[in-house]
C-alpha cells in the first residue's frame, strides 16, 4: 500500500465529510430547532445550483457572486415556505413531511416544464494537483474548507450569540422561552431560512461538479437523510458532525472496494442499526448521557 | 371503617434490596419490601421520597441498579412492562393515560386481552364499571369525561388487564373530597373481593378511610411501617412530612 | 346503532369506518354488481383501463391501514410493490414451462416484499424509533433501489435466465395464469381477478379494522405508551402490521405485472413511492373506503393527464397533496362525508324538534 494510495484514501474520505456535512447541515439545523423535517431539502439545494447556473451562464457574474445570490435566494424562498407552509404542522411532523413532499414535487416538476430535462453546467475551477501516481482536484478540498466553516459558523452563532441562546433556549423548552419573551415564530423563521440558505450554498457549491437537472436533488438528499436520522435531532452540530466523520469511515472504504451502491447500502444499514440501539441518533444519545449525570430529584 | 384485609398471608410481591439512582440522587435505595396476598397497604411519604421511582421500578418502567423483584415465585426484575402486565402486574398512572380520542366502549375493548373463545365475562369489570357509573357512558368520546370519571376509567383499564397485584398512583389527585370518599370505598371493596392492591397516596383522608398497613417511604428507604393509629401517632414520621431532621 | 346487528355485521359495521347501515350496503351491492356486469357491456379497452386502476387498491388499501390505522407514514409502499414485481418476473422468467410456476412466482414476489418488510420492521419498531424516522429511511430505500436497478443493463445482470434489464426494465413477463386461466392484461378473467381481490382486501381490511386487533392497532397509533401498559408487544404488531401492508403492496405489483408484462425501476423510484400517499392524503386516510376511491380517482386523473400533457401530472399530484394537506388534513373525501353526515344529523335534529 503505497503512500499516495493512503493519501488517495484520505482524500475521498475527506471529500465525503464535505459532501454529508453541506448535504445534510440545513436539514439537520431546521429538524433541531424547529423540529420538522423539510422533504424538500433536496430541491432547495437544486434550487442553489440553478440560480448559480443561471446567474453565471446569463447574467456572466463571477461565480463566487453567484452562488453567494443562490445562497440568499434559496434562504429568501426557505423563509417564505416556513411563514405559509411549514408554520401549520409544528405539531405534526409527519405532516410536515407530506405537506413538504408536496412542495418538493412541484419545485422539481416546475423546474422541469420551465427549464427543461437539464441546463447547461458551470465550468469546474481546474485545480489540479497531483502527489505520487495520483492527481487530485483542489476544489472538493475547497469544498471540505468551506464545509467546516459552516459548522464552525453555526457553532459560533448557537453558542456565543444571543440569537444563539434564544434558539437553544427554543430548543429545550419552547413554552418556557416564549414566557421568557423570546419570539420563538421569529427564531423558527430565522432558522428555517438559514437551513434554506446552506441547502441553496450546498447546490451552489457542488453545481460545478455535476450534471443540472430537475432532479438533481435527489443525489443529495439520500445521504443528508441517514446523517441526519444517524445525528440526531437533540444537537444539530454535534450530530452532524459525529454522523458524519462516522458515515465517511464507513461509506469510503465500501465505495472505493466496491462501487458507489455498496456504499450507500451500507450507509442504509448502518443507519437501521443504529437507530435500533440509540433511537435518537448519535446527539440524542450524548444527551442522555449528559441528564443522567445532571441531578434528578424523583419522588 | 376499618375493613377486614382477606389476606391469606402467601406472598405475591416481594421486592429485595431495590437500588435506582438518577445521576447523583439515590431515588430507591436498598429498599424491602413484602407484600401478602389479599393486601390492601398504602404508600406514603414526603415529595422525593421514592414513592414514584419504586412504582416504576415494579411495572418496568425503570430498570433497577440493583436488587430483584419476585412477583408470584417469578423473578420479573428483567421483564419489559408489558410482559408484567400479562402476568398480572398493572398500573394506573399519576396523570391519567387514556385514549382520549376514543370512546370508553373502544377504550374498553382495547384493555380486554382475553382471546375470543374463551371470553367470559370480567365480573370484577362490570360492578367497576356499574358502581362508578362509567357503564352508561360507553359511547362517550373518552376525552370528554369529567377529571374523576377518567381517573375511575384508568381504574377500570387495568381491572380489564384481569390484575393480581394492582398498583394505584395517586388515584384521588385532582378529585373532590366526595369523589375522593367514593374511590376509597370503592377501592376497599376491590380488595375485599381478593385483589391486591399497593396505593401511593398524598390524600391523608383516602388513606385513612382505607386504613390498612401503611408504610412510609423517605430517602428511597423504608422509614417505618404500621397501622393507621400507629402511623398517626407517630412523631418521627410528622416530623419527616414537616421538614425537620 | 351498533346494537342494530349481532356478531359479522356489527364488526362489518364497527366505528372505524365510515359508511354504514342498510343504505350504505344497498349502495354498495349495486356498485359492486354493476362491476361485476361491466364486462357485459362495456368495451376491451374500457375493462383493461378499470383493471389497470383497480389493480393499485390493495397497495393504496395497505398504507390506509398502516398510516391511518397504525400512525406509521410509508414512503416505501411503491419499493415493495416494485421488488415483488421484480421477483415475479425472475421466477416466473424462470419457469416458464412449468405448470404453476407464475403461481409460485406470486407467491415468491409478496413473500419477498414481507420478509424485506419484516427486516427493516424489526430494526425501527423493537428501536421505538421517531415517527419521522420511518418515511424517511423508506424514502432511502426507494433511492437506492432505482438507483441500482436501473444501472443492471446489460448481459451480467441477470438471475438464471432472466434479464434485469436496467434502466428500461424487465420485459416479457409472463402474466399470471392459474390452471387454464390466463390473466393476461386484456383478458375479462384479469378483470375479475382484480375486481375480486378489490373487494375481499377492502371487506377484509374493514373486518380486520373493526376487530379487537384492529382496535388495538388503532390504540397503539393514539398512544403508544398505553398500549404497551396494558400488556400488548407493540413491536410485535406494527411489524405485523407494516408486514400486511407490503404484502398488499405486494400483491398489486404482482397485479401490475401480470397486466402490463414489464416492470421497470421507476416503480421502485421516489416518484412512485409518492402516489400512495397521495391516494392515501387526498382521500383520507382514516377511511378505507376515502382511499378507495381517491386510489381509483387519481389514477384515473393520472392517466388522462398522461394522455393530454405527461409532464404536468406530477405538478398536478404535488399540488393536490399541498393543497389537500393544507387545507383538508383529514382527506378531501372524508372531510366532504364528515360534513355532510353533520349536516344531516343536525337536519334530523331540527325535525326532531318540531322544525317544518
Amino acid at each position: 500500500m503505497s503512500l499516495g494510495y493512503v493519501v488517495s484514501l484520505l482524500y475521498q474520505y475527506v471529500d465525503t465529510i464535505a459532501f454529508l456535512l453541506l448535504a445534510a447541515l440545513g436539514l439537520m439545523i431546521i429538524l433541531g430547532v424547529v423540529n420538522v423535517i423539510n422533504l424538500a431539502h433536496g430541491e432547495l439545494i437544486m434550487m442553489g445550483a440553478y440560480i448559480t447556473t443561471l446567474t453565471y451562464n446569463r447574467a456572466h457574474l463571477p461565480l463566487p457572486v453567484c452562488m453567494v445570490l443562490s445562497s440568499i435566494g434559496v434562504g429568501l424562498f426557505g423563509m417564505l415556505l416556513e411563514r405559509f407552509v411549514i408554520r401549520r404542522f409544528y405539531d405534526d411532523k409527519l405532516g410536515a413531511l407530506v405537506a413538504t413532499w408536496g412542495v418538493s414535487l412541484i419545485l422539481s416538476q416546475g423546474t422541469l416544464l420551465v427549464f427543461g430535462p437539464s441546463m447547461q453546467s458551470v465550468p469546474l475551477p481546474a485545480w489540479t494537483f497531483s502527489y505520487g501516481d495520483y492527481s487530485f482536484g483542489g476544489y472538493r478540498l475547497v469544498l471540505f474548507v468551506i464545509a467546516i466553516a459552516a459548522v464552525l459558523i453555526a457553532w459560533w452563532v448557537f453558542y456565543y450569540t444571543r440569537l444563539g441562546v434564544r434558539t437553544r433556549a427554543t430548543m429545550q423548552n419552547a413554552d418556557m422561552a416564549r414566557a421568557l419573551g423570546v419570539d420563538t415564530r421569529h427564531i423558527y423563521l430565522l432558522t428555517f431560512g438559514a437551513g434554506s440558505a446552506l441547502a441553496g450554498l450546498t447546490g451552489a457549491l457542488y453545481a460545478p461538479t455535476t450534471t443540472i437537472v430537475p432532479l438533481m436533488g435527489s443525489q443529495f438528499v439520500d445521504v443528508a437523510f441517514i446523517t441526519v436520522v444517524i445525528g440526531g435531532g437533540s444537537n444539530p452540530i454535534v450530530g452532524a458532525l459525529t454522523s458524519a466523520a462516522l458515515l465517511s469511515l464507513i461509506a469510503t472504504p465500501l465505495a472505493s472496494t466496491l462501487g458507489t451502491f455498496s456504499g450507500r447500502i451500507g450507509l442504509l444499514i448502518t443507519a437501521l442499526v443504529v437507530i435500533r440501539f440509540l433511537p435518537r441518533g448519535i446527539s440524542g444519545y450524548f444527551q442522555d448521557i449528559r441528564y443522567r449525570h445532571m441531578a434528578r430529584v424523583a419522588s | 371503617m376499618p375493613a377486614s384485609t382477606v389476606s391469606d398471608g402467601l406472598v405475591v410481591l416481594g421486592a429485595k434490596d431495590l437500588t435506582k439512582s438518577f445521576g447523583g440522587i439515590r431515588a430507591v435505595d436498598h429498599l424491602d419490601l413484602t407484600l401478602a396476598r389479599g393486601e390492601l397497604r398504602c404508600l406514603i411519604g414526603p415529595n422525593g421520597a421514592g414513592k414514584s421511582t419504586l412504582f416504576g421500578l415494579l411495572s418496568g418502567l425503570h430498570r433497577p441498579d440493583a436488587g430483584h423483584i419476585v412477583f408470584k415465585d417469578e423473578d420479573i426484575t428483567n421483564l419489559k412492562p408489558f410482559q408484567r402486565v400479562r402476568r398480572g402486574l398493572c398500573q394506573k398512572f399519576q396523570t391519567t393515560r387514556i385514549y382520549r380520542a376514543l370512546t370508553v366502549a373502544q377504550n374498553l375493548v382495547i384493555a380486554d386481552r382475553t382471546p375470543r373463545s374463551s371470553r367470559r365475562k370480567n365480573g370484577r369489570l362490570s360492578w367497576a364499571l356499574s358502581t362508578l357509573g362509567l357503564d352508561s357512558e360507553g359511547e362517550v368520546p373518552a376525552g370528554e369525561l369529567s377529571h374523576s370519571h377518567q381517573q375511575w376509567l384508568e381504574i377500570c383499564l387495568a381491572l380489564a388487564t384481569e390484575p393480581d397485584l394492582l398498583l394505584l398512583d395517586e388515584p384521588t389527585a385532582g378529585m373532590t373530597p366526595e369523589e375522593t370518599e367514593l374511590t376509597a370505598q370503592f377501592v376497599v371493596n376491590l380488595n375485599r373481593q381478593g385483589l391486591t392492591v399497593l396505593v401511593v397516596e398524598h390524600d391523608m383522608a383516602f388513606v385513612r378511610y382505607i386504613a390498612q398497613r401503611i408504610t412510609v417511604l423517605h430517602y428511597g428507604r423504608i422509614f417505618t411501617e404500621g397501622s393507621l393509629g400507629e402511623i398517626e401517632s407517630n412523631h418521627e414520621v410528622r416530623r419527616i412530612y414537616l421538614g425537620e431532621r | 346503532m351498533a346494537r342494530e346487528y349481532t356478531g359479522f355485521w356489527r364488526v362489518l359495521n364497527g366505528p372505524q369506518e365510515i359508511g354504514r347501515g342498510p343504505v350504505f350496503w344497498c349502495l354498495f351491492a349495486f356498485v359492486a354488481l354493476g362491476l361485476l356486469g361491466y364486462p357485459f357491456f362495456g368495451s376491451v379497452f374500457a375493462l383493461s383501463n378499470l383493471a389497470n386502476f383497480c389493480l393499485y387498491i390493495p397497495m393504496g388499501l395497505g398504507l390506509a391501514l398502516l398510516w391511518g390505522y397504525n400512525g406509521v407514514l410509508s414512503f416505501g409502499q411503491g419499493a415493495f410493490f416494485a421488488i415483488a414485481g421484480y421477483v415475479y418476473g425472475i421466477i416466473a422468467g424462470n419457469l416458464l414451462d412449468i405448470p404453476g410456476g407464475t403461481l409460485l412466482a406470486a407467491v415468491g414476489g409478496i413473500a419477498a416484499s414481507a420478509a424485506i418488510a419484516a427486516a427493516f420492521g424489526y430494526f425501527v419498531f423493537y428501536g421505538q424509533v421517531s415517527n419521522w424516522i420511518i418515511p424517511l429511511l423508506l424514502l432511502v430505500l426507494s433511492l437506492i433501489l432505482e438507483t441500482f436497478m436501473a444501472q443492471t443493463a446489460g448481459y451480467q445482470w441477470r438471475v438464471g435466465s432472466v434479464l434485469l434489464g436496467g434502466y428500461n426494465g424487465m420485459t416479457n413477463v409472463p402474466s399470471l395464469e392459474i390452471g387454464s386461466a390466463n390473466f393476461g392484461g386484456a383478458s375479462i378473467a384479469f378483470y375479475y381477478l382484480v375486481v375480486a381481490l378489490m373487494l375481499i382486501t377492502y371487506l377484509g381490511l374493514r373486518l380486520l379494522v373493526n376487530s379487537h386487533y384492529g382496535h388495538v392497532v388503532v390504540g397503539i397509533r393514539d398512544d403508544v405508551e398505553r398500549t404497551r401498559m396494558l400488556g400488548y408487544n407493540v413491536a410485535l404488531i406494527q411489524i405485523q402490521v407494516f408486514v400486511v401492508a407490503a404484502a398488499l403492496a405486494g400483491l398489486s405489483g404482482i397485479l401490475y405485472v401480470s397486466w402490463g408484462n414489464y416492470i421497470n425501476p421507476s416503480s421502485m423510484g421516489l416518484l412512485a413511492a409518492t402516489l400512495p400517499v397521495i391516494w392515501t392524503a387526498v382521500g383520507g386516510r382514516s377511511s378505507l373506503l376515502a382511499v378507495l376511491l381517491s386510489t381509483v380517482t387519481l389514477r384515473w386523473l393520472a392517466d388522462t393527464l398522461a394522455v393530454r400533457g405527461g409532464e404536468y401530472a406530477f405538478l398536478v399530484m404535488g399540488i393536490l397533496l399541498l393543497v389537500t394537506m393544507l387545507f383538508f388534513p383529514a382527506g378531501i373525501v372524508v372531510t366532504l362525508a364528515r360534513r355532510w353526515l353533520h349536516q344531516k344529523s343536525m337536519y334530523r335534529d331540527l325535525k326532531q324538534n318540531g322544525a317544518p
